[in-house]
């Protein structure tokens, strides 16, 4: 067992001893607790003890970086050693920065002690109670842990920040099985900091055990036609994250390859639409506190009322751009909710596809996208009719969010995100 | 190298388990150099030991962030302790596993840690190539990764061995834009396995491939969307690997028969054409060694070749030990681990369709309306077989003959059905080993194949 904070100060001292003017680094103390259920049956129990450390270091304007998780003497020295020759070996560039002093702080979140009991009756719950009310599912993989990390962030400005923090994970994949007949992979990941809710109530677990059933009896959709596509926040997680990470993200603004590179300030979405990161919203669980360069984490909008107020900027990008930095670097994505009840969204709606998970390529800097509408259901004339398979979906990302037809008033929170059910208009959904 | 500190701790394996106690150690360097700017330029060393022990049908692991004997000891009782925890929680009763026939791997080569400034002056030089042959393009990334992987595992009752993986990929990534000013990229990987010495010697041998890529790019961006719908087509080399280890390969893995994969009622049943043969290669493919070798898994089973489909009959499934003795069939060492503090899954090793007779140029002439797609740049699959590949170069073919470039798209199929639509089989594969497949963990994976002439969905407008 280590004491982080004299790994932190034996870091400090040969950082010093090395005469190394600018650097940051975290070090942490990690103990992880995991049950795993394979094929319906519980196979196995883990208990993981790790460190780690990561040093970015910066010398004459070159900046190099090192991962270990040894935190004794010897391995401490190393890995200034290696970061430092590396950082030597780089290309100089003043835009390599961290955040100016931003003080002490202390953080103990809540979840930091397992209650391992518990978390094994809650999980033997969960399999009782799929095996009683959803006898044709068959749970692929059930991965339930519990991960207890101590870490203290310094840098050379003097910014200090040490988190305890605890979290439990519930990671379920299953489908539907009736016979010979399999359905595609359903699937949720819930982070919570408590045992007090059944973890059937989690996240879209059980809307999902129920869709999963619903597909055992699938038609395949014929022919072409350009619909409404409501992506549930299992699946709009996925193109969320491909659309700001394409065209608000590092690599596109520093590439000048975004299609967002001068839309700052300017309508990118439809008017109803607010897209934020907020690590502070009392229902995102995992939370870090400060950011890779050393910031104190803020909430922030990428996207608000439809127009481009932030990029997702590290320092190092925002200084070559001349753009503002992010206010965290987190993904803690919340999506704020609309008016209309789901049931009503789906009403209004004369022909299109739910689709609970999509399954595409990465879609690249054009944000032309294409893929398979997994665990999608076919609504016509505002009803939900049929369970459909091999039907694919395909557009633009950028065109997308300025064809959002509807945003629904229920919000999904899974301890990462909170996001809504939206409907998108003029998706190309194709079948044999 | 490891030091060896876990042997001796054999006398510390309980009775009547199965017990494996493992050391490892992962290095991974990176460098990425955007536009010219040093975006990465980073080194990692992940090491620690771990033991897991199989009691009664269910297991115990754990793992320390420490190499040394007084470590693997800990990580040992824990081990066992969780192990008797699940068991006297679970009580499955199953018994112990076969017995395994012993010996001794011993490893084939040593890690030679390349110091960061070679590699980013390699780097350096593939990028001012790019940037000065190059210069009208909108975007050039230079992108080198590098991981290795050693361990030294010691069993109860199986092979015990030390075992070195290293591998060295650069990826070249080049954009321009449409005439209408739609953004278009190109990925290529270089590299294989061994040490950044033993793949890479002069940059100036990949400027025919940075060139190539260029080219390929030039067509690209004079692309047009493909027609979406069900159509014939060629996968290329790169494509039929992707549909070996996606859509067959993960099917195939006994613990997804266990969770009710399609592989599952159709085992001896007829999945493709009689064209269609599918090897998942220990180390050694056609004579030559495998994209990444794998001699020895880590419950301690010798790797050898696994006969997934031959002639078109689904033949077999990628066991570990457990799975091996569920479906009284012989583990052939697919079950691996990524990190220290990772427990061993059924895993790929180096997944391929087999060639066939025919010459890609005539599998071209003989479309008269389709595709012929030569890159990807990810694939999933699911139970079902159901497959998405996503597709970053092709070209249409009209009339038997190549016609215009086309941009991204995806392919989708459900495997057995798809496999059944080949009917022309290329003579030559194209293999990769720069694949990195996520279950759980992350493991690097070699795949392959032949051209294959065969119907899917492909999306588009």
């Amino acid at each position: 067992m280590e004491d982080i904070r004299m790994a932190g100060d034996r870091v400090n001292d040969t950082l010093q001893r090395y005469g190394v003017d600018k650097a940051g680094f975290w070090v942490a103390e990690t103990q992880t607790q995991e049950f795993n259920v394979n094929s319906g049956e519980f196979s196995l129990l883990r208990t993981l003890f790790d460190n780690s450390l990561s040093l970015t270091v910066y010398h004459q304007n070159r900046k190099g970086t090192i991962t270990t998780n040894k935190l004794d003497e010897a391995s401490v020295h190393k890995a200034v050693e290696d970061a430092l020759a590396s950082a030597e070996s780089g290309v100089a560039d003043e835009a390599y920065d961290i955040a100016p002093d931003q003080g002490g702080h202390c953080f103990h979140d809540r979840g930091y002690e397992p209650d391992m009991e518990r978390l094994f009756e809650r999980t033997r719950e969960l399999m009782e109670e799929i095996a009683r009310r959803y006898p044709r599912i068959l749970v692929e993989e059930l991965i339930v842990s519990h991960s207890k990390v101590h870490s203290l962030y310094r840098n050379t400005n003097g910014t200090e920040c040490e988190v305890f923090k605890g979290h439990y994970l519930v990671s379920i994949g299953f489908a539907g099985h009736e016979g010979d007949v399999t359905t595609s992979l359903f699937g949720a990941d819930v982070t919570t900091d408590n045992l007090d809710r059944p973890f059937m109530e989690l996240g879209t677990i059980e809307t999902q055990l129920k869709e999963a059933e619903a597909q055992l009896v699938t038609r395949p959709l014929e022919g072409k036609f350009q619909g409404t596509v409501v992506l549930t926040p299992d699946s709009l997680g996925y193109f969320l994250y491909s659309i700001l990470s394409n065209f608000a993200g590092d690599s596109g603004i520093l590439e000048k390859t975004s299609l967002w590179l001068d839309k700052w300030n300017e309508q990118v979405a439809d008017s109803r639409l607010t897209i934020s990161i907020n690590p502070s919203d009392p229902r995102i669980v995992d939370r870090a506190h400060i950011t890779a360069d050393g910031f104190r984490e803020e909430d922030y909008d990428i996207i608000r009322d439809g127009v481009l107020r932030s990029y997702m900027l590290s320092l190092y990008v925002a200084n070559k751009s001349g753009l503002e930095r992010a206010k965290n670097s987190s993904f803690s994505v919340v999506v704020r909710e609309g008016t209309t009840p789901y049931e009503e969204m789906v009403k209004g709606i004369k022909k299109g596809l739910i689709v609970g998970r999509f399954s595409g390529g990465n879609p690249g800097t054009s944000g032309e996208f294409s893929g398979v509408a997994k665990n999608s259901f076919l609504i016509e004339d505002g009803k939900i009719t049929d369970a459909v398979s091999e039907t694919m979906i395909s557009g633009n990302l950028a065109q997308m969010l300025m064809n959002v037809a509807d945003i629904s008033k229920e919000t999904v929170a899974d301890g990462g995100s909170i996001l809504p059910y939206i409907a998108f208009d003029k998706i190309v959904i194709s079948g044999k | 190298m490891l030091e060896n500190f876990i042997t001796g701790k054999k006398t510390l394996f309980a009775d009547g388990v199965h017990t494996e106690l493992r050391v490892q150690e992962n290095r991974s360097r990176r460098i990425m150099l955007v536009q010219g700017n040093l975006t990465a330029n980073s080194r990692s060393e992940i090491s620690g030991v771990s033991a897991r022990v199989y009691r009664n049908g269910v297991y115990g692991f754990s793992s320390m962030a420490e190499c040394s004997s007084s470590a693997a000891e800990t990580v040992l009782k824990a081990a066992e302790e969780n192990a008797l925890f699940m068991d006297r929680h679970i009580q499955k009763g199953k018994g112990a596993f076969p017995a395994a026939p012993t010996g001794q791997i011993p490893a084939g080569r040593v890690i030679v840690d390349t110091e960061q400034k070679r590699y980013l002056a390699f780097c350096k030089e593939l990028d001012a190539y790019i940037a000065r042959t190059y210069p009208e393009l909108s975007s050039r990334a230079v992108v080198l990764s590098a991981d290795s992987m050693e361990k030294r595992i010691c069993t109860s009752d199986g092979y015990d061995g030390h075992t070195v993986s290293p591998r060295i990929h650069i990826y070249f990534v080049l954009n321009t834009q449409t005439s209408s000013g739609e953004p278009v990229e190109l990925t290529a990987p270089v590299g294989g396995f061994g040490n950044f010495e033993d793949v890479f010697s002069d940059p100036a041998l990949l400027y025919p491939e940075i060139d190539r890529l260029y080219e390929a790019l030039m067509h690209k961006r004079e692309g047009i969307h493909a027609d979406a719908g069900y159509r014939t087509v060629i996968l290329g080399g790169f494509l039929s690997g992707m549909l070996a280890h996606e859509a067959v390969g993960h099917t195939v893995e006994a613990d997804l028969v266990q969770s009710g994969s399609v592989a599952g009622p159709n085992l001896g049943k007829r999945v493709g054409s009689e064209l269609v043969n599918l090897v998942d290669f220990a180390h050694t493919a056609f004579g030559k060694p495998a994209p990444l070798p794998v001699y020895l898994d880590d419950e301690g089973t010798p790797a050898e070749d696994a006969v997934l489909i031959r002639d078109g009959i689904l033949t077999g499934y990628l066991n570990s030990r457990e799975s091996a003795q569920h479906f009284g069939m012989k583990p052939q060492g697919c079950a691996r681990a990524w990190d220290f503090s990772d427990e061993p899954l059924i895993r790929m090793r180096n997944t391929t369709v087999l060639p066939g007779k025919d010459k890609l140029e005539d599998i071209i002439a003989s479309v008269e309306d389709g595709y012929y797609l030569t890159n990807t740049n990810n694939g999933q699959a699911d139970l079902t077989g159901e497959f998405m590949f996503g597709v970053t170069m092709g070209y249409e073919i009209k009339k038997g003959k190549l016609a215009r470039p086309i941009l991204d798209t995806t392919i989708s199929g459900v495997a057995f059905d798809m496999l059944k639509t080949v009917d022309m089989v290329s003579d030559e594969v194209i293999w990769t080993g720069s694949g990195t497949c996520g279950k759980k963990q992350r493991m690097s994976v070699g795949m392959g194949g032949p051209a294959l002439r065969c119907k899917v969905m492909i999306g588009g407008r």
